[in-house]
């Protein structure tokens, strides 16, 4: 195991590494000077001139400027947004928690309601059922998300008004930000509209979050209805038969949670396609998350924000898809005997 | 008098003949293959079926609703948009930008990942890994941050999605064809070709590429959907092709200023990409279920 897990650590540095080899060379390349891409200042002062070609090591040769930019962003220095004139820092843990609200609550709806048509699309043998079932899934593969996300605006929000269609939160509500993840913090608001606000917060959820939600659902049902019925013809099923356990105890306790295994590596195979997702559903629905923030800053070219942006989420994500695969070791020991077998 | 058969002569179909007999079993994948043909021929052809100027304007017909509304009229078979532009000729125009661009993308990914894949998949070690892994960082930023990053490089335009697509789609060939050229060379049947004195090339060609075509044909399928919506999705962020482009994402952004009023301006184009994407869907899982028996 401990071989393992130092080997997916050097995968982890590794990448990290390449990625920010990739963002550096990018930063380079930017149609402005190099000194204003990296820190954000455009007229900067004597003074300042010299502090950056300092950190940033803009006199020396190009390994030690990575070497440098690598150690500068790593260290919390992302610069000031050329447009706001903060620090980028502070802005990107402003946003960071709304997106994770967003996908985690996308998420829980894709894994509550995928998982148990999955096993029920797996209990059906009627053809009809199955169809539908692909049916559905197919159209959900296929759908582009960003039309998906105005038609439900314009059904659900425009002409039925039963939910609004923009932003986290009804802004005549303040909410003191502790955790800045909505749902929660109307809830520790000492305040005596903290119960409508957390219903209003979550209203405003819904429609992003089922917007999102939809490329995971179908992801989800497709992974365990295979699953299912790949492991509902093993031997150990029949053994449990045999010895009169009930269907649902069988589905439950013996299948389910060998099914759930493929499922889990199929969430980490998705992350890249989900934040893509996540970013077009945080532009539609004026979220104020990650994505739309670095949409904005690509719109007004706000470099420091592009590279704080985009250095945040690959790591997260590269970061995620390592956590899931450990975990889908560690729960999953035939993965492991392959590891070693090599 | 019919011609009886004497002997009960029983013929095995070549792989090839099997694959499209399980494929041709499955109506839904046989429909799809048929919109697949539709959009190849609108493709060449869109264009001259058009019966107006994807950028000719009409003053006298805006916001005019598609023909089988009350308002509609046939001239314009489905609806104007807000500059007077006719959407049918617009949606013919477009199948070439976003099917057409998708496609070509498809085939350069495809190319530059197959050569790569395929020279790890046949090292070993170190140079292996590092190919292998190289583009796994690559893999790691979605598809649109990458498209972001080129937008910021060289500003917006559909011949920089080109770039931006084509290198997010790369490295999933890369990893999809390293790993199985990787899975095929562990076998027992690659051992015995070496054992025959079968050259590196020899074993790579003649021996493991024909168990290896069909992970590519099926990685192609789903990058093709991925290329298309990722085209469509920078045009409606309005990153990708620019604002009188009858791009069909490009549509949609164009459209949204008359939302409330015209609905079909959105409508329309995400009809147009949902069934595209939905064919060669089909046309995929059709493939892919087709193949599934011959490679258990």
């Amino acid at each position: 195991m401990w071989r393992y897990l130092i080997r997916r650590l050097n995968l982890f540095i590794a990448t990290s590494i390449v990625m920010m080899a990739v963002l550096f060379f990018a930063t380079g390349m930017f149609p402005v000077e190099k000194g204003y891409a990296l820190t954000g200042i455009q007229f900067p002062t004597e003074e300042q001139q010299v502090q950056t070609v300092e950190d940033y090591k803009l006199d020396k040769n190009q390994f030690s400027q990575f070497y440098a930019y690598v150690t500068q962003r790593l260290s919390g220095n992302l610069g000031i947004s050329v447009n706001s004139q903060q620090d980028v820092a502070e802005e990107l843990s402003a946003v960071l928690p709304a997106s994770f609200e967003l996908s985690l609550f996308a998420g829980c709806i894709a894994v509550f309601f995928g998982v148990p048509l999955g096993v029920l699309a797996s209990l059906s043998s009627s053809k009809p059922v199955q169809r539908s079932i692909l049916a559905i899934t197919l159209t959900g593969y296929s759908i582009p998300v960003f039309w998906l996300g105005l038609t439900l605006a314009l059904w659900f929000g425009v002409q039925l008004e039963w939910l609004p269609i923009s932003g986290q939160i009804n802004l005549l509500y303040e909410i003191e930000p502790v955790t800045r993840i909505m749902l929660i913090d109307t809830l520790l608001s000492e305040s005596s509209y903290s119960m409508s606000a957390f219903k209003d917060a979550l209203l405003h959820i819904i429609l992003p979050a089922v917007t999102l939600a939809v490329l995971p659902f179908t992801v989800v049902i497709r992974i365990t209805r295979q699953a299912m019925v790949t492991v509902m013809t093993q031997t150990y099923i029949r053994a449990a038969e045999a010895r009169g356990l009930s269907t649902y105890r069988i589905l439950i306790r013996h299948a389910l949670p060998n099914a759930l295994i493929p499922v889990l590596k199929a969430f980490g195979l998705m992350l890249g396609s989900f934040a893509s997702y996540g970013i077009i559903v945080e532009v539609i629905f004026a979220w104020p998350g990650v994505g739309s923030w670095l949409i904005n800053a690509i719109y007004q070219r706000d470099y420091t924000v592009i590279q704080a942006g985009i250095l945040s989420v690959s790591l997260l994500i590269i970061f995620l898809s390592i956590m899931i695969e450990l975990l889908h070791t560690t729960i999953n020991p035939i993965n492991r005997k392959e590891l070693y077998a090599d | 008098m019919p011609i009886k058969k004497l002997y009960q002569e029983e013929q095995i179909d070549s792989p090839l003949g099997q694959l499209w007999h399980a494929f041709a079993s499955n109506p839904f994948a046989v429909a799809g293959l048929w919109a697949v043909i539709f959009l190849l021929l609108l493709v060449i052809l869109g264009p001259l079926l058009a019966p107006f100027q994807p950028e000719l304007q009409n003053p006298d017909a805006i916001l005019l609703p598609p023909s089988w509304d009350q308002a509609g009229h046939v001239s314009h078979f489905l609806g104007t948009d807000d500059l007077g532009r006719d959407l049918f000729s617009r949606i013919l125009h477009g199948v070439r930008l976003t099917f057409g661009m998708s496609l070509i993308v498809v085939v350069c990914a495809l190319v530059v990942g197959f050569i790569i894949g395929s020279l790890s998949g046949m090292m070993r070690g170190l140079k292996s890994s590092i190919l292998g892994h190289l583009l796994d960082a690559l893999l790691s930023i979605p598809s649109l941050l990458l498209a972001i990053l080129v937008v910021a490089v060289t500003g917006p335009g559909l011949s920089n999605v080109f770039w931006a697509v084509g290198i997010a789609l790369t490295p999933q060939f890369v990893r999809a064809i390293h790993q199985a050229v990787h899975e095929e060379l562990q076998k027992e049947y690659v051992t015995a070709a070496k054992l025959d004195g079968a050259s590196q090339i020899q074993i790579f060609w003649y021996v493991i590429m024909p168990n290896v075509w069909d992970v590519v044909i099926i990685q192609t399928t789903i990058a093709i959907s991925v290329a298309i919506l990722d085209i469509a999705a920078l045009g409606f962020l309005n990153l990708g092709a620019q604002a009188p482009s009858s791009e069909w994402g490009s549509m949609i952004y164009q459209g949204l200023s008359s939302l409330l009023i015209a609905p079909w301006t959105i409508t329309i184009p995400g009809l147009a990409i949902l069934f595209t994407v939905l064919s060669i869907n089909l046309v995929g899982d059709g493939l892919r279920s087709a193949l599934a028996p011959i490679r258990n």
